[in-house]
């Protein structure tokens, strides 16, 4: 063990003596690790934080004077056909890529946490979608569903599981969804996969050979001893990813601009569209506010779920 | 003991069950590549086979790329900005993660709460603002103003994937050094840190992924030509009104992509046991 | 010794990470005049480069260095707001059709500018007075547009036999046979800007119009809204493919020059794109005026101006670049003929540019009696008119018809949606 390395000796015969017991007692030592994470939220988060709450709150336009206006915005917003259109596509979008990355995710970590071939380079090939800049990779994912050269089309007609001229991805709501859905998945798998992955190494080897001692087959074995052991480590994954894919942005925005009709848009990119493009704020802000208050609660109540889990 | 066939046929029924991941995850790339191997005639040829190059590969997408535009500029600010807001975060992540998992202080649980909350903050409007903080601390157009303002995202990363694996150190390593006479301080950097280090690689990985990809900040904050990062330069060189230079911007992705890969290659297995640690206990 | 500004006091004290970093970097430039330029990415990659140049002489004859930044068009949102918001940044920027409005308040009045230039070439088009003179006062310079043609394949018109449109209703009849050809039409109809520069068109020239003048009554309930609409679903069903549902702005560019589409509404970047990639289907694509409808001819375009932010601190030499740049003829000329007919002016004695020699066919590209209108129009550019188009509520409308949606039910929720937008 490295214990037995550590040299003290010379700091105690020095004057830093006050400073070092002062550094040990946890309640100044604590305060000041922390201190410079608190300085940076603070300083660059808490005032623009607190700026997006007044613009939520107020009439601003980009570049004119504004004055408070209550929640009017939100009311406002709740009569307008896209945003509530918005609204229903951020719990689908977010519920099925979510749901999907989950459970493609804990198979993709399964069979990693196999004995395999090649398994350095499996691991490698599964995390580059992760990888390539979004700004970039979503633009070759918009020619890939592109109605002209869709290779997606192509393949699959080819193989003779699509008819020509196969399915208008970014053109008919469901399939852009489908669309959207299916990209946020390749982008986001690949954290879920090696995360579990990391959970499953960590599960003691004595529970499975104990379940199997009892006669557990290997889905029991995964029902009574993998996932309530990978509990901890999926809570956190799908907690980040939520709240990730929540507010994502560049997929839609680059792959139908919110379209067709409404049918993908986000908060984010409709925020956007009404903030930056149309100048407009303050309701710009109060779309990317809207579920804040919710948002908060699901959060502290799933940290105090997962401490307790974990810890 | 003699190998019964069995487990070999398990193993590549196993490996058969890993191609369609393998498929989905690789395919796009394998598309974005081609495509920026492709010439324009052939890109645009609608009878052109999408998953072949048949009228020969050729490397103008790239050439121009590198030598007619800043490409080299941008990646080297990315990479500055990127490894600089890394280690900056990783850094004011440690301490913190290391207060949060080990001592008891006044306030403890709610700063952990509460940096987790500042992702909740939505940065598709929260750039506005912070342009202002920006231009007052008198780093407008300046990489440097993404070297302050990326660790806003990446510190809480930090801190809390950080914080899960200090305490999977037992804490009677620590106590039992503590004893011998060492400090708090001493502690950490000697016995806990070094134990950590699968955690930081991973810390490091994450950030360094989130930062590498990072796009509004960038565009927002910065505008010379000098400044810019590989994305935004990209983008703004290659998409030009309603035409858009695939060939080009596919090799844009790919060349953006090496440096991390490569840095993914080479730590792959600290990656995985820092997650494994970090995440579980 | 002068009072410290924030920046140095930050610096100075080293309050924190950032002032550490500020100090890294150089300090405002102070005396020399300076000004930067904040210009969209041309589409031809060229004219780019000739502003650089052009910059570069500015600044040997002024004595007044210029710093050229450039932007892809669908990050100049993002930018500008963050700009107004830090009141920093360029002094002068590019403004794309009703961005003066949307900026007015924080625009320098270029009134004088104008009027300058305009004593040279002549009066300002239609649309580029109706988007940078925002009641009454000039807040930006007009410059060039971009404006809207019909790009078709003159090859495929003439093995057929067809006859070139000339109004909308023509464009039906050709469309039927094109499709049976394997060439359809291609008009978006999503959420892009290209589907409102040719719905707004269409919807014109059939009398119709989506808010009044005044910018406050809600028109579009209309019977020239229904024809359009109408004309719009038997298009949908008999001379395209159902594709265009899907497309963004580059795809019937796209389309065209992969040899699929036999006719589309774009301006003539197609076209030119096809021809320096050279592309097989460039030589037989050629391009005719926009089509008119029974209440005329009604063309759209992209006009394109040089405003000033109020916040900068160098608005006498930012004028100066402007006259620089548009006021003298041979330097306009120079930048107008790198733009490849891209982008030609909108000054009504420079009409008939050199730039269209330069390609026969650029010959439809005759701008002399056309009245050129954007979005919204014959309503003002007002907040509420940016709100309707930024919705996409016309083309979702016609979307919304096209796709099974009852012509009078799609009609009835984009007249809501309008209404309450101009309500609020």
């Amino acid at each position: 063990m490295a214990v037995g390395s550590v040299r003290v000796g010379s700091a105690v015969s020095r004057p830093g003596l006050r400073v070092r017991e002062w550094l040990d007692h946890e309640r100044f030592l604590g305060p000041a690790f922390v201190t410079p994470a608190l300085v940076l939220i603070v300083l660059l988060v808490a005032y623009p934080f607190a700026m997006a709450l007044y613009f939520a709150t107020s009439n601003a336009f980009i570049g004119r004077p504004s004055h408070f206006i209550g929640i009017r915005n939100f009311v406002a917003l709740w009569q307008s056909d896209s945003f509530r259109q918005t609204f229903q596509n951020a719990f689908v979008f977010t519920g099925a890529s979510v749901a999907l990355k989950l459970v493609l995710g804990i198979t993709l970590a399964l069979l990693l946490n196999q004995q395999l071939w090649f398994k350095r380079l499996i691991r490698g090939a599964v995390l580059l979608p992760w990888v390539i800049p979004t700004a970039l990779s979503t633009l070759g994912w918009w020619w890939m569903f592109n109605s002209l050269y869709s290779v997606v089309n192509w393949s699959g007609i080819a193989l003779g599981v699509m008819d020509p001229p196969g399915p208008n991805w970014l053109g008919q709501k469901y399939y852009a969804m489908t669309a959207v859905v299916t990209v946020n998945i390749w982008r986001g798998l690949p954290f879920f996969a090696i995360t579990i992955l990391a959970g499953l190494v960590s599960i003691p080897k004595e529970l499975y050979e104990a379940a199997e001692a009892d006669g557990a087959g290997p889905v029991a074995r995964f029902w009574y001893v993998t996932l309530p052991m990978l509990k901890p480590v999926l809570a956190i994954v799908v907690l980040f990813s939520t709240i990730f894919t929540f507010s994502d942005f560049n997929i839609v925005y680059v792959l139908t601009h919110g379209g067709p009709i409404n049918s993908t848009h986000l908060f984010a990119t409709l925020a956007r569209q009404v903030g930056l493009e149309s100048g407009q704020i303050g309701q710009g802000a109060a779309i990317s506010l809207y579920l804040f208050p919710v948002l908060v609660l699901v959060v502290w109540a799933q940290l105090k779920f997962v401490r307790r889990q974990v810890y | 003991m003699a190998v019964t066939h069995r487990p070999l046929l398990t193993k590549i029924a196993l490996h058969l069950g890993l191609v369609p991941f393998l498929i989905f995850a690789l395919f796009p790339f394998y598309h974005m590549a081609l495509t920026s191997l492709k010439t324009d005639r052939e890109l645009y040829d609608r009878e052109a086979v999408p998953l072949l190059i048949r009228q020969g590969p050729t490397l103008e997408h790239y050439q121009k790329l590198l030598w007619d535009t800043g490409f080299l500029t941008w990646t080297k600010n990315s990479l500055l900005v990127t490894m600089l807001a890394t280690t900056v975060s990783v850094i004011i992540g440690t301490i913190a993660a290391y207060a949060l998992a080990r001592l008891r202080f006044f306030g403890v649980n709610t700063f952990g709460t509460g940096i987790f909350v500042t992702y909740l903050v939505p940065t598709s409007l929260l750039f506005l603002p912070l342009a202002q903080v920006v231009h007052w601390l008198g780093l407008a157009d300046s990489k440097w103003a993404l070297v302050v303002t990326y660790p806003t995202f990446l510190v809480p990363f930090c801190t809390w994937l950080l914080m899960g694996y200090f305490r999977t150190v037992p804490k009677e390593v620590e106590e039992c050094a503590m004893v011998d006479g060492a400090t708090r301080l001493q502690a950490l950097t000697r016995i806990v840190l070094p134990m950590a280090v699968p955690g930081l690689v991973c810390a490091v990985l994450f950030a360094f992924t989130l930062s590498w990809n990072e796009f509004i900040y960038a565009l927002t904050f910065t505008s010379s030509s000098d400044e810019i990062t590989a994305s935004v330069g990209v983008t703004s060189e290659l998409i030009r009104g309603d035409i858009y230079f695939w060939g080009g911007l596919m090799a844009g992705a790919m060349l953006a992509s090496v440096p991390i890969v490569l840095l993914y290659v080479f730590f792959l297995d600290y990656y995985v046991s820092g997650l494994t640690a970090g995440a579980v206990k | 010794m002068e009072p410290m500004n924030r920046r140095h006091f930050l610096t100075a004290t080293g309050a924190g990470l950032a002032g550490v970093l500020a100090a890294g970097v150089p300090p405002a430039r102070g005396q020399q005049r300076e000004i930067s330029y904040l210009c969209w990415n041309n589409f031809a990659p060229n004219s780019d480069k000739k502003l650089a140049e052009i910059g570069q002489r500015f600044t040997k004859d002024s004595g007044i260095k210029i710093k050229i930044d450039h932007i892809a068009h669908p990050q100049q949102a993002a930018k500008y707001a963050s700009e107004v918001q830090s009141q920093a940044g360029h002094d002068l920027i590019e403004m794309r059709m009703h961005f003066p409005w949307l900026y007015e308040t924080q625009l320098v009045d270029v009134s004088d500018l104008v009027a300058e230039v305009e004593k040279k070439y002549g009066k300002v088009l239609a649309s580029a007075q109706e988007t940078a003179n925002v009641k009454g006062v000039w807040r930006a310079v007009p410059q060039y547009h971009t404006f809207f043609v019909a790009a078709y394949r003159e090859d495929l018109f003439k093995k057929a036999s067809l006859k070139v449109p000339d109004t909308w209703e023509d464009l039906y009849t050709v469309g039927k046979e094109l499709k049976k050809m394997g060439h359809p039409v291609g008009i978006p109809i999503s959420q892009n800007y290209d589907s409102i520069s040719t719905a707004g068109p269409v919807l014109w020239s059939f009398g119709g119009m989506e808010v009044d003048k005044d910018g406050k009554t809600v028109r579009i309930n209309s019977p020239a809204t229904e024809q359009t609409v109408e004309w719009y679903k038997k298009m949908f069903r008999d001379c395209m493919e159902p594709e265009v549902l899907s497309w963004t702005d580059a795809s019937n560019n796209d389309t065209l020059n992969a040899g699929k589409a036999g006719w589309i509404h774009n301006p003539v970047s197609a076209y030119i794109v096809a021809r320096n990639r050279k592309l097989v289907t460039a030589d037989g694509i050629n391009h005719h005026r926009s089509l008119a409808g029974p209440h005329g001819r009604h063309e759209t375009d992209v006009p394109r101006h040089i405003g000033i932010w109020k916040f900068s601190k160098n608005v006498e030499p930012a004028k100066e670049w402007i006259r620089y740049l548009l006021g003298k003829r041979e330097v306009f000329d120079e930048y107008i003929m790198s733009g490849d007919a891209f982008n030609l002016p909108v000054y009504a004695s420079l009409l008939d540019h050199p730039v269209l020699k330069t390609d026969p066919k650029f010959a439809a590209l005759k701008q002399e009696g056309v009245q050129f209108h954007c979005y919204g129009w014959p309503a003002p550019g007002s907040d509420k008119i940016q709100r309707i188009t930024n919705e996409f509520i016309l083309p979702n409308m016609i979307a919304k018809a096209v796709t099974g949606t009852p012509t009078k039910e799609a009609i009835t929720w984009a007249e809501k949606e309008m209404k309450r937008i101009i309500s609020e």
